[in-house]
């Protein structure tokens, strides 16, 4: 339950332009719409490929190359190998889901409970903490994947703890610095002074609080992380192909893209509706948390 | 009896030239473009993943990626010996450039290289003999693996005589001793004197050569910028005022880069959906460069499952070239059958009773062999990445379960060294079979990044490397094609043949008119580039 | 009362003012995480297989080959040998030599700083400079037009790889346009206006995924304070216009959120660069870093990590000090 000193009308605060009659219903489907296009995009990518005749992301004839869209057995058309564009982009959708989900989960779960622990608990622990966060982001980003990376070798579970490496620290300092600006306020005064345990307090004060910027954090990092994992194919690391996943068939699109702009288009639809969904979403959550 | 030896040895040369005085410029400049202008600058752009990488240095004896770096080292240091062909890319020959001529003797166990009189390096010090020597013999001390394969005489193997002769003397006769000068770094000849006053590790880094350019800033592997060398030996050469070389991060900017005008040549483009776009360009000129190394399944017949010879055969019988070819390349490249290609030496297309795509035999072997699983690596390279992603479909078809990986060079080389791959797609042979990473190099049984060990093998190639008749050599390269055929050591798919995209206004040997690759990469007479305004 | 403090109370008071107190701590503290930092990389570097001895030696190298060189160059030490010779030498400030191109790198280094420099520079500049007015604006009348175009803009801004962005970039200013060049880089010695045109496409590239995420994260932060604080409300009650409650209050406390976010790209910002270095071709520290890896260059990649951590570091103090001198209570940290 969100915990502000008063339910103030937003009337008096922003200029939302005239209340509108049907207001509740608007909120609703904010947060429906996204909500709808998240669970499409799931079940698309998921349950799609199990029930309907989609062709193998892999192993595609390559004498039927490049085919244009709308040849026949070829929605999307062919890529460079002759694999259908569909079933990649479904199946590549899988992965760029599981990673970005997982990524972005772990930093959540992991770097903002550590975040806000820091901040809380202070001295030697937020010292500790946030000095141990402090040498990873300290290392630039491309040592440490690439490094991470051919250390590990290449496939999903690597790449998720290669990228989670950039999410957790990332969330620590986030939910940091939210959980100190917090600290001072009334109610938080109020909660320690009543001798509320440090646990008690994260858990029913803080949380829902850093909640909502964390949660911001998180679903526009969905989107960042599948163009990372994308980039990392740039390195020659992240998912190997032939599997797919958004980012890396956008990378080999790429490769050729005055020749073949349209490997490049369709998985960049798809991440953009993708990430569209998750932030309207995580923007509609926001508003109807932090509201009235 | 010995004049006899030494004129077939002179005749041998059939595939060599030995010019008197050769000039220069072999092979007509231009065609009907009307005739070159002096002056200008030119961007040369490499692929950072390739050419466009010189991370230890451009000093010939040090540069470990010298086969790369074919336009930084030509254009600085000139170059003994060139490779030059006809405007049709034919009748391709090793000329001397700043060599005037050869002979053998003794039975082909020695070779006198005359030098040209006059030449200087750019810091003014005299290209002689003693220079010349000095590199050799650091060329062959130095710890790189770039230098020739020679087996040299144990008793003073380099030697001089007057300030304008060469000796070296080997322990066998060598067939393809002329032809591996542009092979490797014993072609580039840097100063002495530069080398002792400046250190050999500034050297690397601002080198002196005697070529058509000097260097004027070297950032590794990033840019070079080369002005031209006032005192080259060649007369109202070169033709630039102005060479840069800039690496860039691949075919889609620099396909850019050249269409906006920052960039005058492209060297190596490999993706084809791009060079369909390019040459429906009428701002760029598209040259193929004909076909020399082919790449080569190679299998590791010492350890399961490429040591039983029915999986090797389930391999052929389970690749389509065909297929490869046209769908991956839309046949560009030609197929090969053995370790050459028609761009090349010694070249035969088809070899007998050689295992071709056959889906119902690959099928039923892998049935008898109850099973079949296959690691297939390669070198991480845009053309290899793909043919190793065909052939995973391919084999996966016929039951073969197959895992593919590419690697960096270090990754390589370990694969390798550790003795476990199943698998590797490689290029084998060269323009000469016996030069450079040559057949032995995959096949040989000393070799540690063959998976071969046949004595007849070895015996074919160490014939082939010591004769000098060329039909001779010609029929051991027969044999050896054949027998690697009939143990099915190594499917061979097809040779790469490299393209060149340039802007209109540029033209040259090797820019605009073909000359085959000696290796994997074009030597390009850059003292014969122009640029037209 | 909150039970901690970033300053510790051992700090003699006589230091002066709390920013300055803090400045001092955070520098004590940078020693050890740049001395992690580097022992970090350096483990991780050692997992990886293979040496620089590989890639000085070629692709023809025999294992015994390998093993000679790796012997001469040293590379068969014990690890922690290894490091704490590199560490002697680099608190010293040697950084050494390049293992592959015997270059030093204290020659190399500075140049190809500037150049990533700039490019993180301009590409910082150009993204706050859009973002926080575009991010005021749209908070100021949210749900409006304004604010709902400039969403949907800088969401689809995010799902755009950079790469592709850049590609398209030059495709359309460079060759159709003729606007600016394709590739190539300009030093500023030699002419300022050049290295600005040359440096415009690959700035707006990295600029503009930046200027998306401070866009979004900045508003929707702005848009909770000005929604959900009883401050506001106490503001509003006093008299103030919603303009100068945006600017004064909201925007003050949403710039601790937008400090930390900046901060934490810097360090990241080097991936990119990458890729951006090598479509426009420009001699920067990506490339150089990307190399060392690849060609085991641990010296190189020893280097350019320290130096980056160091420049982390201080960004990241600077941050810390601007919360400081932004919030007060942080400042003293207890009442």
């Amino acid at each position: 339950m969100a915990i502000t000193e008063a339910a103030t009308p937003s009337v008096l605060m922003t200029d939302e332009g005239p209340p509108v009659p049907s207001r509740a219903w608007l909120r609703r489907l904010r947060i429906a719409a996204p909500a709808v296009l998240i669970v499409l995009i799931f079940v698309a990518c998921f349950v799609l490929p199990l029930v309907a005749p989609i062709a193998k992301p892999t192993g595609g004839d390559i004498l039927n190359s490049l085919q244009p869209a709308f040849t026949p057995g070829h929605l999307l058309g062919t890529d460079d190998n002759g694999n259908d564009i569909l079933a990649r982009i479904l199946y590549g959708g899988r992965t760029s889901l599981i990673v970005a989900l997982t990524v972005n989960l772990l930093g959540l779960v992991i770097g903002g409970g550590l975040g806000a622990l820091a901040a809380q608990a202070g001295g030697i622990v937020d010292g500790v903490i946030m000095r141990l966060f402090d040498v990873l982001i300290a290392i630039p980003s491309l040592a440490l994947i690439v490094a991470v990376s051919l250390s590990l070798g290449p496939g999903l579970r690597n790449t998720i703890l290669t990228l989670a490496f950039f999410s957790v620290p990332a969330f620590a300092r986030i939910s940091r610095a939210e959980a100190l600006r917090l600290r001072e306020q009334p109610f938080m005064v109020a909660a320690k002074l009543s001798g509320t345990s440090t646990g008690r307090i994260l858990v029913r004060h803080l949380a829902p609080n850093i909640g909502p910027a964390l949660m911001t954090f998180a679903m526009l990092g969905m989107g960042i992380v599948m163009v990372i994992e994308g980039a990392l194919s740039f390195l020659g690391l992240g998912i190997r192909p032939p599997a797919p996943s958004w980012g890396n068939m956008i990378f080999q699109g790429q490769l050729s893209l005055s020749g073949t702009p349209m490997l490049v288009v369709w998985p960049s639809v798809m991440l953009f509706l993708t990430v569209v969904g998750f932030n309207q979403f995580g923007e509609a959550l926001r508003a109807r948390w932090s509201g009235p | 009896m010995r004049i006899r030896a030494n004129i077939c040895l002179l005749l041998a040369g059939a595939l060599v030239v030995a010019g008197c005085q050769g000039s220069a410029g072999t092979g007509p400049e231009e065609n009907q473009v009307g005739p070159p202008q002096r002056g200008g600058a030119l961007t040369v752009l490499l692929d950072s993943a390739f050419s466009g990488s010189w991370p230890s240095g451009l000093d010939p004896a040090t540069n470990t990626t010298g086969g790369g770096n074919l336009t930084q080292m030509l254009a600085i240091y000139g170059g003994l010996f060139r490779l030059v062909a006809d405007d049709n890319g034919k009748n391709a020959r090793v000329v001397p450039h700043q060599a005037s001529g050869f002979e053998f003797a003794d039975g082909g166990r020695t070779v006198r290289i005359k030098l040209k009189p006059g030449i200087t390096f750019t810091d003014g010090t005299p290209f002689d003999a003693e220079a010349v020597a000095f590199n050799i013999k650091r060329d062959m001390e130095s710890t790189c693996t770039c230098r020739p394969t020679w087996q040299l005489a144990a008793a003073d193997p380099i030697t001089t005589e007057g300030t304008d002769t060469v000796v070296l003397k080997f322990a066998q006769p060598s067939a393809a001793v002329i032809t591996s000068f542009v092979v490797s770094n014993v072609n580039w000849v840097a100063s002495p004197t530069a080398l002792r006053q400046m250190g050999p590790d500034a050297f690397r880094i601002k080198p002196v050569g005697a070529g058509p350019f000097k260097v004027v800033s070297n950032q590794l592997s990033s840019e070079l910028v080369l002005e031209r060398n006032a005192n080259y030996f060649v007369k109202d050469r070169p033709y630039l005022d102005k060479l840069t070389i800039r690496s860039i991060g691949g075919d889609q900017p620099a396909y850019q880069a050249l269409l906006a005008g920052q960039g005058n040549v492209y060297e190596g483009m490999t993706t084809i959906p791009l060079l369909e776009q390019a040459k429906a360009n009428n701002r760029l000129v598209v040259t193929q460069q004909p076909a020399t190394s082919p790449y080569v399944i190679q299998l590791n017949t010492k350890i399961p499952p490429f040591n039983n010879k029915r999986a090797r055969e389930a391999i052929y019988y389970a690749t389509n070239v065909e297929a490869i070819r046209q769908g991956l390349f839309k046949g560009a490249y030609p197929a090969s059958q053995s370790f050459t290609a028609d761009g090349g030496l010694f070249h035969h297309a088809t070899v007998p009773n050689y295992r071709t795509y056959d889906l119902q035999k690959a099928k039923d072997i892998v049935a008898e062999l109850g099973g079949l699983s296959v690691d297939l690596g390669t070198l991480k390279t845009y053309v290899a990445d793909q043919v190793n992603t065909a052939l995973q479909t391919q084999w996966e078809a016929a039951g073969i379960k197959t895992t593919i990986h590419s690697e960096q060079l270090n990754g390589l080389v370990q694969n390798f060294v550790g003795g476990k791959w199943q698998a590797m797609l490689q290029t084998a042979g060269a323009w000469d079979p016996a030069a450079g990473v040559g057949v032995a190099f995959r096949f040989g049984t000393m070799s540690p990044f063959s998976g071969i060990s046949d004595p007849t093998v070895d015996g074919l190639l160490q014939q082939a490397a010591e004769t000098p008749d060329a039909a001779k050599r010609d029929q051991f390269y027969v044999q050896l094609g054949q027998r690697i055929s009939d143990e099915a050591y190594a499917p061979f798919i097809l040779a790469f043949a490299p393209y060149s995209v340039v802007t209109k206004n540029v033209h040259g040997p090797g820019l605009t008119t073909p000359i085959p690759p000696v290796v994997v990469n074009t030597a390009i007479l850059w003292d014969e580039a122009w640029i037209s305004k | 009362m909150s039970r901690s403090s970033p300053v510790p109370r051992v700090v003699p008071a006589v230091l002066g003012s709390p920013a300055l107190r803090l400045a001092g701590w955070r520098l004590l503290t940078a020693v050890p995480i740049l001395l992690g930092v580097s022992i970090l990389m350096f483990i991780l570097l050692n997992l990886i297989p293979g040496s620089a001895a590989v890639q000085l030696l070629g692709p023809e190298a025999t294992p015994q080959q390998i093993a000679q060189l790796e012997e001469e160059m040293g590379l068969n030490r014990p690890p922690v040998v290894r490091y704490v010779d590199w560490l002697s030498h680099a608190v010293r400030g040697d950084l050494g030599r390049s293992l592959v191109s015997r270059q030093p790198i204290a020659d190399v280094l500075p140049a190809r700083l500037a150049v990533t420099g700039e490019l993180v520079g301009l590409a910082f500049v150009i993204s706050l400079v859009v973002a926080i007015p575009l991010a005021l604006l749209a908070a100021r009348r949210p749900n409006r037009l304004l604010d709902r175009v400039s969403m949907v803009v800088s969401t689809a801004g995010l799902s755009v790889a950079n790469y592709v962005l850049a590609l398209l970039l030059v495709l359309l200013f460079a060759v159709k346009l003729s606007w600016f060049p394709a590739i190539g880089y300009v030093p500023l010695s030699e002419s300022v206006s050049g290295n600005l045109h040359a440096m415009a496409l690959p700035a707006f590239a990295m600029a503009f995924p930046l200027l998306c995420f401070y866009t979004r994260f900045l508003r929707s932060d702005l848009v909770d304070q000005m929604q959900g604080q009883d401050y506001v409300m106490t503001a509003r009650a006093k008299g103030l216009g919603p303009w100068q409650v945006l600017l004064r209050h909201a925007f003050r406390n949403s710039s601790f959120g937008l400090i930390t976010i900046v901060g934490l790209n810097i360090s990241g910002l080097i991936g990119a660069t990458v890729i951006i270095e090598s479509i426009f071709s420009l001699p920067g520290i990506g490339q150089y870093l990307l190399q060392g890896i690849l060609t085991r260059d641990y010296i190189v990649v020893q280097a350019i990590v320290l130096v980056f951590a160091i420049i982390t570091v201080l960004a990241n103090l600077m941050a810390d000090v601007l919360y400081a001198v932004l919030d007060p209570r942080i400042r003293y940290g207890n009442h």
